[in-house]
């Protein structure tokens, strides 16, 4: 019972890239390293999904394209360029389509980031997660910061600077050994490199990884729940500081007009003025969270359109068999798509508010949330919403609901009554 | 059928000496019921009591069965419970026979409710058969508890009947036994009607089924009953005997074991241990022993979802009508809003309701601590019975707190007596005496107030004698001592779900215990929750639970919500089971803290 969308909108499209050269320790994506021979036949397999994806999607727009991993900057120029053009072939890209490409540091060089800028990429993504030597080495990241800094300098010299969707720094705090001092450090030396965008994510032990079996064996001390609350809050006051802008938990970007603050002298920085505000916050994330339509292509890839959640099969020889032999299914599923669930409208509500609420400075909004469901914030769930303002978790006004600073660190508390 | 050729019968044992095995034995034997066709142990009809491996109901089976001497006889079994917070019901069922098999088990021996039957079945004027079952067992030792049981009752060893009633052997020569031992029922056929009730149940069409045991005269369709203690009176829809199944007769007479169908509503009219007579010829004495069955042990159940209050009001309404002894009266909780207040014979059947509600009935339930019932003297000259420790007066009107003491009986190998003791005192209990009924045991009494019996007293008891020792208990009187009420604050608010009695003495160190186990038990939430225990006018202890300062998932990979939605979903449920008391979330643990909180 799918429902009639008010207006055709804009579509967002997730890539799975599921390869790596190692994985880390903290790592429980859908990644794997030594099937680099699946490179090349995963590639056609991904290009199939698109063409067949992209006919189905019968030509909506498409604002936003991420490649997720995995390492996608293992993957070769020229396979990119391959898959750029059976994307642009089979969906209608916005002119200002934002697209993001995940790359390790010390996995790129000069040609090869030019090359996607060429092709269309409008955004790295760096996993830098730490500046410590001993910290990367704990984490399995086979990088250096210098690799960083090099890197960082490659994708501005290769045009991954403020005239573009801008450039991403993710760091990891909340690690075994790791010291207040150490993550203020490791900001601060990333603070240098004047991302537009910097992703701070707390580390969570997640089954099956060896940093969580290393913990739980004893050979690492559990990470302090509250010295990492601690990381975070001196994070959030030395962003301010520095000019960016919270906009979800774990996500920070430069207003538009950073210029005051940028210590170059780009002849570019004049025209920023001229760019759409929130410019370098990521636009497809903020798909994610205002619950708005995605694709997910490629192995092991989550999508959320036409009323249903799905997700394609995880094993990359899976995927491309299915790719090979599987049968065409109705829009948004591919052949590879294995869980589907419908969402009913309770569902949609529920998501729309626990991920509205992750985007700190926007939240839920009061008229989008009525446009949308046909009823208001408080016939939905205003007594849920009085509760949590009741204990300082949830600011809820005219405008909309949306998490107080306490309410940050606590989110779990707010987004689990809407489940 | 003459009185010359009933025998009427019981069998007594401790718990798990196989009195159930025995009785499906006979009741194939005589032909009752057939084997293939059985559900094992016919007569524990509840699948909790088989389950428990107990019998929580008496019942009564008619058999007939063809002696060695050629002649027909109606055997009548009677089923006692198998529990010690049962021991009034079972001596009513006692007093419905005239004699008794005592089943021994040949690889324990003699245990605690051994001797407690038989001493209840003797003093009940029952001829007494003893036998040893488990012979099949390889640890079976049927000399050396053959010697016991000698000892014990006095006579020969040699006279001591092995059997396994699992496998049959000797269960036939019991059966002759029976009919040459056990003396026929007496009873004048013409004198005013008399029938002992010594148990009931519910039936949804007939009413309360009243299981009698005919004294005198006889009962008869078409003649009105009169129940004696509660004055009830009724017109019989049914009189008949359990075959096991309910087989109409249309009248009963004296000797015989049989039902009448009552239809009355309720087990509360037709009590154990009433007296049932004709209306229009009543009786002029009641049969002796008639009490009023008394809760002992008290708690709170309360629904956790609070919308189940008017289902879990209706299971116990339900629960009611076959269970006479289970008591229940709303009761408000600051902290767990609408439940009941619901008395019980015991642990073990407060257990069993508790058991009965949630599988039966579906009901998410949480029961508070148990508590016992105490006489309080106020200073007004006043006396209040209090069941629930948050209801306890302020001390300065209270002139004296007078709590019920058991006298309990503790059967065990005498290796375990320190440990025993040292269980037993440190509970406030006060030795009485022992005795050494077979060679190695010991037969330990002491007086100890209930409310330190109810508090994992069982358990520790089995482990610190690895299973050997068994308990015994009865009322024995109510005693004043120095009481006072231990109240638990949580975030400064007293929460009255936890409040306790206790001995003045014990007060810091049951506080400090209590609010240790309770910072355990309580999550960190949002604000720092200081927990107190206050007694006697001030606190006794405190402790803090240090606030949550992060709990959030960093990100949502690739658009991946399912996986976040099942963490959050699986905090939810986490959730439910906790119950918020002012703005703390107090996990249901917390509740029952009190009787974890170990000897140690």
């Amino acid at each position: 019972m799918g429902r009639p969308e008010s207006q055709p909108q804009n579509l967002s499209i997730y890539i799975a890239i599921p390869f790596c050269q190692v994985r880390c320790a903290y790592c429980d994506f859908n990644t794997f390293a030594g099937l680099d021979d699946l490179m090349a036949p995963y590639a056609r397999a991904l290009a199939r999904e698109i063409r067949l994806v992209g006919e189905a999607a019968a030509g909506r727009p498409v604002h936003t394209i991420f490649f997720g991993g995995g390492t996608p900057s293992l993957l070769p120029l020229l396979v990119y360029q391959d898959i750029f053009a059976v994307l642009r072939g089979a969906f209608a890209l916005t002119t200002d389509c934002e697209i993001t490409l995940e790359a390790n540091p010390g996995t790129v060089d000069a040609a090869y980031l030019l090359g996607l800028r060429a092709l269309g990429v409008s955004r790295l993504s760096f996993g830098v997660q730490s500046t410590h030597a001993s910290e990367l080495r704990l984490l399995d990241r086979l990088h250096s910061f210098e690799d960083v800094r090099q890197a960082v300098a490659l994708a501005r010299a290769a045009g991954f600077d403020r005239a573009s969707h801008g450039l991403n720094l993710d760091l990891i705090f909340g690690t075994p050994h790791q010291t207040l001092a150490m993550w203020q450090a490791s900001l601060l030396r990333v603070l240098a490199l004047e991302p537009e965008h910097l992703s701070l994510y707390a580390l969570s032990l997640e089954h099956g990884t060896p940093l969580r079996s290393w913990v739980q064996r004893g050979l690492l001390p559990m990470p302090d729940a509250d010295l990492a609350a601690e990381m975070y809050g001196w994070a959030g006051e030395l962003l301010a500081a520095h000019g960016y802008g919270q906009y979800e938990i774990s996500n920070w970007a430069l207003p538009e007009k950073a210029e005051g603050r940028s210590r170059r002298s780009d002849p570019q920085v004049s025209d920023l003025r001229l760019l759409a505000p929130g410019r370098y916050q990521c636009r497809h994330n903020l798909q994610y969270w205002r619950n708005r339509p995605y694709l997910g292509l490629g192995a092991g890839a989550h999508g959320c359109a036409a009323g249903w959640r799905y997700s394609n099969v995880l094993a990359p020889g899976a995927y491309i068999a299915r790719l090979e032999h599987g049968v065409v299914g109705e829009f948004p599923f591919s052949p590879a798509a294995v869980e589907r669930t419908r969402q009913t409208r309770a569902d949609e509500m529920g998501e729309t508010m626990l991920l509205g609420l992750r985007l700190t400075a926007e939240g839920v909004g009061g008229a989008d949330f009525e446009a949308r469901f046909g009823a208001t914030l408080a016939a939905a769930y205003g007594r849920r919403l009085r509760h949590l303002r009741g204990l300082g978790l949830l600011a809820w006004d005219e405008a909309g609901a949306r998490l107080t600073p306490a309410g940050r660190l606590l989110g779990n508390r707010v987004f689990r009554e809407f489940v | 059928m003459d009185t010359a050729h009933i025998r009427n019968f019981c069998i007594i044992a401790h718990i798990d000496h196989g009195k159930s095995t025995l009785a499906d034995r006979l009741l194939h034997l005589t032909g009752t019921v057939p084997d293939r066709d059985t559900t094992e142990q016919i007569l524990d009809s509840m699948d909790l009591e088989r389950e428990k491996g107990v019998t929580i109901k008496a019942s009564a089976v008619r058999m007939s069965y063809t002696a060695a001497d050629g002649q027909q006889y109606e055997m009548n079994l009677i089923d006692t419970p198998g529990h010690v917070d049962f021991g009034y019901e079972v001596s009513r069922a006692l007093a419905a026979c005239e004699g008794a098999v005592l089943v021994v088990d040949a690889t324990q021996g003699i245990e605690a409710q051994t001797l407690a039957n038989l001493y209840l079945a003797l003093g009940a004027g029952l001829e007494v058969l003893p036998v040893i079952n488990k012979i099949d067992l390889p640890s079976a030792d049927p000399v050396g508890v053959a010697q016991e049981i000698a000892n014990l009752l006095g006579g020969d060893a040699q006279a001591v009947l092995p059997i396994s009633a699992k496998e049959g052997t000797g269960v036939p020569a019991l059966l002759e036994r029976i009919v040459e031992h056990i003396p026929p029922p007496k009873g004048d056929s013409s004198a005013p009607a008399r029938a002992l009730i010594f148990d009931s149940h519910y039936d949804p069409y007939k009413g309360v089924i009243a299981y009698v045991r005919v004294v005198s005269g006889q009962i008869r369709m078409g003649a009105r009953f009169k129940l004696m203690a509660t004055g009830v009176q009724g017109e019989p829809l049914e009189i008949g005997v359990f075959t096991p199944g309910m087989t109409p007769t249309g009248e009963l007479s004296a000797g015989e074991v049989g039902y009448v169908a009552t239809g009355l509503k309720t087990v509360q009219q037709c009590r154990v241990g009433d007296t049932l007579t004709l209306a229009a010829n009543p009786a002029p004495e009641p049969l002796p022993g008639y009490q009023k069955a008394k809760p002992m042990v008290f708690a709170g159940l309360y629904p956790v979802d609070g919308e189940d209050y008017a289902n879990l009001k209706e299971a116990l309404d339900k629960l009611q009508l076959n269970d006479a002894s289970l008591t229940f009266e709303p009761e408000t909780s600051q902290a767990l809003n609408f439940g009941f207040r619901c008395g019980f014979l015991g642990l073990f059947h407060m257990d069993i309701v508790q058991e009965r509600l949630e599988r039966e009935y579906d009901l998410d339930i949480l029961a508070t601590a148990p508590s016992v019932e105490y006489e309080v003297l106020l200073t007004s000259g006043e006396t209040r019975l209090i069941d629930s420790p948050a209801d306890l007066p302020d001390e300065s009107v209270i002139e004296a707190v007078r709590e019920p003491w058991m006298r309990i009986q503790i059967f065990t190998p005498e290796t375990y007596y320190g440990t025993i003791m040292e269980l037993v005192t440190r509970r406030r209990g006060a030795f009485v005496e022992q005795e050494y009924p077979a060679p190695g045991r010991v037969l330990l009494t002491y007086d100890i107030p209930l409310a330190e019996l109810i508090v994992d007293f069982y358990d520790q008891l089995k482990s610190r004698t690895r299973g050997y020792a068994s308990l015994d208990y009865q009322f024995h009187s109510y005693r004043q001592e120095d009481l006072i009420k231990l109240q638990i604050l949580i975030n400064e608010e007293p929460v009255d779900a936890l409040a306790m009695i206790v001995h003045r003495a014990e007060a810091y160190a049951k506080g400090q215990a209590l609010v240790s186990k309770l910072k355990e038990l309580i999550p960190s939430q949002q604000f720092t929750i200081p927990i107190q225990a206050a007694g006697g006018g001030r606190i006794i202890s405190r402790a803090n639970v240090r606030a949550l300062k992060k709990d959030v998932l960093a990100k949502c990979y690739g658009g991946d919500i399912s996986r976040k939605k099942k963490l959050l979903e699986k905090q939810k449920r986490g959730k439910r089971r906790m119950k918020m008391v002012g703005a703390v979330e107090i996990p249901q643990e917390a509740f029952m803290a009190v009787l974890r909180l170990g000897d140690d």
